[in-house]
């Protein structure tokens, strides 16, 4: 099992783009307003979940 | 479909580039993803007075109302005074972003810019390592626009630049994480913005009270995303307002997350490519505000880009200009306000009570370093060695 991977709940983003300024792999994009994560990009450093100031990312397990 | 410039981003810095760019005659173009320019407004919405004496927005629209000054309050609960007489013509406005960034908007549509709207650029056309545009997407078509020169004005994210090589990731400890409430039918009388500080309050930040006028308040926090967890920002908000008499007994009206780079500012120029406001991280690194900046380098920028179309040259060295006028401009406020920021964050809530108790009844328009710091330690005398690396940052931005 890897570990945990970055996933935006785009029922609670709103779109600051606080996590894609500090993500180090340039693993987030602005996606039809919503952050969204590329998952192969991310090495789970967590740093977006918690800049994020709604709680809106949490870690998956893939 | 060929552009002299083509600018990335429609906020303040990005139509101010593009409108001092188009009134030299070259031929731009403002992209922007969004579906209305300003909109959401991401923004506490307060800026400096001084932008008056600019002339670069017409009529009064943009206006919610005027500030007479700033109120600092200290963890206990100190209060420290700016008044207007005292802060001189850095008294401010609260406006309205949405309405504000379209004035700029229109100004640069005035002086001959195009402006497509919900059309993101996704990278740079790239040719012979030369930058040759943008490849766009505009709702599921995809082309490309080709230009001389890009302008990165797409805000915190700031891709572009990444696109050209120029690391723009943001350490966690140089980005303010926000959220703010827009209150309405707040029965409290105020004129002054006012800030609360305090590492229980808003851990390497603050939170902000501005008045909009009619009992309208935009009530905000900014803590740094180094120690904030997840969902944070708007937690401690959420307890702050809670605790304030009069703030919980409003109403919100709008709700908003943001993110404020306090980083040190980057490399803005490369050959064919130049990076303004936000994305220059040309924001204030001790109060997150990046209006002003974002105003008066975006005029550099455009200046700067009108004469390198003159002269067809787009290089490195020609549009290094622009870097020369922003560092003379506010450049050096910037580095100064970090190594301030960074001592800042050492200070513990104790020291920032007694900092305010010393500042309480200081006269602010005598000012002046050294009288300064003699009201300081006078009641304080423990002060004198925390503000020993402040003396010393004041200092050297003298000399330098
Ligand atoms: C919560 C909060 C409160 C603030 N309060 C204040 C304040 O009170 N006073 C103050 O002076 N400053 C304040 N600031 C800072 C201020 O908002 C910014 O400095 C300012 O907006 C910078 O302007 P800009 O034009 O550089 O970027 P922005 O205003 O962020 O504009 C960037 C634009 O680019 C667009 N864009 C991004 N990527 C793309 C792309 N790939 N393709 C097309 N378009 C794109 C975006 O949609 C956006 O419209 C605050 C910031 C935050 C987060
Ligand atoms: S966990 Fe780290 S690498 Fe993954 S998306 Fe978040 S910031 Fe980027
Ligand atoms: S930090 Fe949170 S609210 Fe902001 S864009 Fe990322 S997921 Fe959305």
């Amino acid at each position: 099992m890897g570990k945990p991977k970055a996933k935006v709940d785009g029922e609670k983003c709103l779109a600051c783009s606080g996590c894609i300024s500090v993500c180090p792999q340039d693993a987030i994009s602005m996606c039809g307003g919503r952050a969204f994560v590329m998952v192969d990009k991310c090495i789970s450093c967590a740093i977006c979940i918690q800049t994020c100031p709604v709680g809106a990312i949490s870690g998956e397990v893939y | 479909m060929k552009y002299d410039v083509v600018v990335v981003g429609s906020g303040p810095a990005g139509s101010v580039t593009a409108r001092f760019a188009a009134e030299t005659g070259a031929k731009v173009l403002i992209l922007e993803r969004r579906v209305e320019v300003g909109v959401p407004v991401l923004c506490g919405e307060g800026i400096s007075q001084k932008i008056d004496n600019w002339g670069m927005l017409e009529g009064k629209r943009w206006i919610a109302s005027k500030m007479d000054g700033a109120k600092i309050y200290a963890p206990d609960g100190t209060m420290v005074t700016l008044s207007k007489e005292m802060a001189g013509n850095e008294t401010g406005y609260v406006v309205y972003r949405d309405i504000f960034d379209q004035e700029l908007a229109r100004q640069a549509a005035k002086a001959g810019a195009k402006l497509m709207m919900k059309t993101e650029a996704t990278e740079l056309l790239v040719d012979n390592e030369q930058i040759k545009g943008v490849k766009v997407k505009q709702f599921d078509e995809e082309f490309e626009i080709e230009a001389d020169i890009v302008v990165g004005a797409d805000g915190v994210e700031s891709k572009v630049g990444q696109w050209a090589g120029i690391n723009t990731v943001l350490k966690p400890n140089d980005l303010e994480t926000c959220a703010q409430y827009t209150l309405t039918n707040v029965d409290y009388k105020s004129d002054y913005c006012e800030f609360y500080i305090g590492k229980k309050i808003a851990p390497g930040g603050y939170v902000w009270i501005f008045p909009k006028g009619k009992g309208i308040f935009n009530v905000g926090i900014g803590i740094l995303a180094s120690l904030s967890e997840s969902g944070m920002a708007l937690k401690l908000l959420d307890n702050f307002i809670a605790g304030h008499s009069e703030l919980k007994k409003g109403e919100p009206i709008r709700l908003l997350a943001g993110a404020a780079p306090v980083a040190k500012p980057v490399e803005t120029v490369k050959d064919n490519l130049i990076l303004v406001g936000d994305a220059a991280r040309h924001v204030d690194p001790i109060t997150g505000g990046g209006l002003t900046t974002a105003l008066e380098g975006g005029k550099i920028a455009g200046e700067t880009i009108g004469r390198a179309i003159e002269q067809q040259m787009f290089d490195e060295e020609t549009l290094s200009a622009y870097e020369t006028g922003w560092k003379e401009a506010f450049g050096r406020k910037l580095r100064r306000d970090y190594l301030v920021k960074e001592i800042l964050l050492d200070f513990d809530d104790k020291t920032l009570n007694m900092l305010a108790d010393s500042l309480k009844d200081y006269k602010f328009k005598e000012f002046s370093t050294l009288s300064l710091v003699k009201a300081l330690v006078l009641k304080h005398p423990t002060l004198l060695m925390k503000l020993k690396p402040l003396l010393k940052v004041s200092k050297e931005s003298k000399e330098d």
